[in-house]
């Protein structure tokens, strides 16, 4: 029987939405003051505004009234509906910017920046505001390290955990869940530190860009790969650096962002055989050769580029930013979608699988990738087996562990969810008339939460599908669980009793 | 006489029309050398000439500028300017050797329409020196039209409706204060 959630249940669900509105609303500072100080008035404006609507939010809702504590399943519709609303409410400076057509195409780009997915339908790129691209930028970094941890960082409290896990992250490293994010923020910050200082170099020596540009750049390359977001800030995405070295850099960022955080905690404690023996670090090699050797060879079957170093620097960089989920190009849209036979096949499995759980990638996550081949070559093997015998499996995963039925079920579940949830963007790509295999790599990239495009996502495109893309980033960024929370919910207040 | 002059005249109206065939140069837009990038490429065609906006940075590396050069509406009137919405950008990448390279004013973003220039070049189409980077190799370089700056209005509409609503939201946090202290 399905019980109606109490008026309890809604106040503190209301509460807790609440906080995280006004933790966006201290963040929202960082762009005013940008636009204050650089002089841009208007964005500035849109802001103080965007600051007001987030305050007074927050501030209504986390006036109600409750007696319990939050628990798992509010936590879950907390994060589903923060997901949902936070982009409304921070698209409002992209919305008065004037480089959008509709509110549709500004949620869109919102969406897309908080859940770290970079495929964008804003216009005039080029002559966007410096303060609003850092917004734009900011979100996805912010999303990378979750809703959860800005609302832990600012003083959420104890509810962290329950949030933590509705957000679909396993990570909780350290005992407690305000220890982990203040490690994952401290990992994060010496990253920022390190890459801003490296992309600055890169940028102001190499390039020769003038020290002020250097630094914007530099940040924003920062923000959109470790976040694997692929925003970017000129409208030929990291193509524009025209720099070896600079891919380089922006490469190092996008992988340490595909990385687990237990695995940058193993790092960090110089576990480094720990690092290498778990089933996740394991299962992202593999995939990441086998299916980098894949495209490579399509690559060259198709004869894109002239000379090896050709194929190697635009084959890799492409690839990179697909297993990793950022989307970051240094090719055109209507380039990548020439890459056909293997190099496609490469690149969308590789999008598809995506980077390691507990990191800032998207995608079906290394550790179901690896939980499930364990799976597959059990079953295979107790085919030859006599009937009734059972085999124990046993993986590395901080630590030996015993694969039980409820973890092999939970990582196929997911894994099968995410296919679907692939294949029916699909469809839709289809049936407004693109290609199999275009609709298939764009459906992909937003479920993904790549970026990646071939030119489907563009301020022309079909509305219906643009909300399908959408619905694909914030299922594919919440890995289901707080989907499914939130249609209960709402199921269970509509016939519950 | 008469007839000679008219031999001349002939001789030199056809290397006129032969002109473009033995130089090939092939004035294109933006959006046509993107929709067909291989169709442009050197050595085949030994040059292509465009015109439009400069964006974003001027990098001044060892022997030349390297910069965006946009060809889309926005380059005639950025929306700030009051342009219509018109899709995305549509840009290459050129390297303009400092030898031809001029001071262009500062490039196009927020706060100015880039310099408005023609620029004839080498498409260099993977090029397989720069690991298969595609970028306008320029050859001469002039600007059409200084940079200009943008003007924003001031919005005092938002700022008014901003502040009221964060007077509003802290009365409602002090209302809650009260009440707490209550």
């Amino acid at each position: 029987m399905l019980t109606r959630p109490s008026s309890d249940d809604l106040r503190i669900i209301g509460q807790f939405t609440g906080r995280i509105f006004l933790a966006f609303a201290g963040v929202s500072v960082l762009p005013l003051v940008a636009a204050i100080g650089v002089g841009e008035w208007a964005p500035g404006g849109s802001f103080l505004l965007m600051l007001g609507v987030f305050a007074i939010l927050g501030a209504a809702l986390t006036r109600l009234p409750t007696s319990r504590p939050l628990d798992i399943r509010h936590g879950v519709v907390v994060v589903a509906l923060g997901w949902l609303l936070v982009p409304a409410v921070a698209a409002i400076p992209l919305a008065l910017s004037g480089h959008f057509s509709d509110f549709i195409d500004v949620y869109f780009d919102a969406v897309s920046g908080l859940t770290t997915t970079g495929l964008s339908v804003l216009q005039d790129l080029d002559h966007l505001a410096l303060s609003l691209n850092l917004w734009r930028h900011l979100l996805q970094f912010l999303g990378g390290l979750g809703i959860v941890v800005v609302a832990v960082w600012l003083s959420v409290g104890g509810a962290g955990l329950a949030l933590s896990r509705s957000e679909g992250r396993e990570d909780k490293i350290l005992p407690s869940i305000s220890s982990t994010s203040r490690f994952i923020w401290r990992v994060s910050l010496v990253h920022m530190a390190v890459g801003v200082a490296v992309l600055f170099g890169v940028s102001f020596v190499f390039l020769g860009f003038t020290s002020g540009r250097s630094l914007f750049h530099a940040l924003m390359i920062f923000f959109a790969a470790f976040s694997t977001g692929g925003f970017s800030v000129q409208s030929t995405s990291l193509g524009y650096y025209h720099s070896p070295i600079l891919e380089a850099a922006a490469g190092g960022i996008m992988l340490a962002g595909t990385m687990s955080f237990q695995l940058h905690f193993a790092l960090w404690r110089r576990r480094f055989r720990e690092a290498v023996r778990n089933l996740e670090t394991r299962s992202f090699l593999t995939t990441f050769v086998t299916l980098l050797v894949v495209t490579m060879v399509g690559l060259a079957t198709l004869g894109t580029y002239h000379g090896i170093l050709g194929h190697a620097r635009q084959g890799l960089f492409q690839f990179l930013s697909a297993h990793t989920t950022t989307g970051f190009s240094t090719v055109p849209s209507s380039e990548l979608a020439g890459w056909t036979g293997l190099a496609f096949a490469g690149m969308v499995t590789a999008m598809a699988l995506g980077g390691m759980a507990a990191s800032t990638a998207g995608g079906v996550k290394a550790l179901r990738v690896g939980l499930t081949a364990k799976v597959l070559k059990n079953e295979s093997k107790r085919v030859m087996m006599p009937p009734g015998s059972v085999i124990p499996i046993g993986y590395f995963q901080d630590g030996h562990r015993r694969m039980t039925v409820e973890v092999a079920h939970a990582a196929m579940f997911i894994t099968l969810l995410y296919l679907g949830l692939y294949l029916v963007g699909t469809g839709v790509g289809i049936a407004y008339g693109y290609s199999l295999q275009d609709a298939l790599f764009e459906s992909v990239s937003a479920g993904g939460t790549v970026g990646l495009s071939v030119g489907i996502t563009d301020p022309s495109m079909p509305v219906v599908l643009q909300i399908v893309y959408m619905c694909e980033m914030w299922l594919g960024r919440l890995e289901f669980l707080a989907f499914f929370a939130l249609i209960g919910t709402l199921w269970s207040a509509v016939r519950g009793r | 006489m008469r007839r000679a002059i008219t031999v001349m005249l002939s001789v030199a109206w056809s290397l006129c029309l032969a002109a473009p065939a033995i130089a090939e140069v092939a004035v294109i837009d933006v959006a046509e050398l993107l929709r067909d990038p291989a169709a442009y490429a050197a050595p085949d065609v030994a040059e292509v000439r465009l015109r439009g906006e400069l964006v974003g940075d001027f990098g001044h590396r060892q022997d030349a500028v390297w910069t965006q050069l946009n060809q889309d509406s926005y380059s005639a009137a950025p929306i700030l300017s009051g342009g219509p919405l018109a899709g995305g950008n549509q840009g290459i990448a050129v390297r303009i050797p400092l030898a031809i390279w001029h001071e262009a004013g500062p490039p196009g973003g927020y706060r100015h329409r880039g310099a408005i220039v023609e620029v004839a070049g080498a498409w260099r189409y993977h090029d397989p020196d720069r690991s298969g980077e595609s970028y306008l190799d320029a050859t001469s370089f002039r600007i059409l039209e200084q940079s200009a700056p943008l003007h924003e209005q001031f919005p005092r509409l938002r700022l008014l409706v901003g502040w009221v609503l964060l007077v509003g939201a802290g009365l409602i946090a002090g209302t809650r204060g009260h009440r707490a202290g209550d």
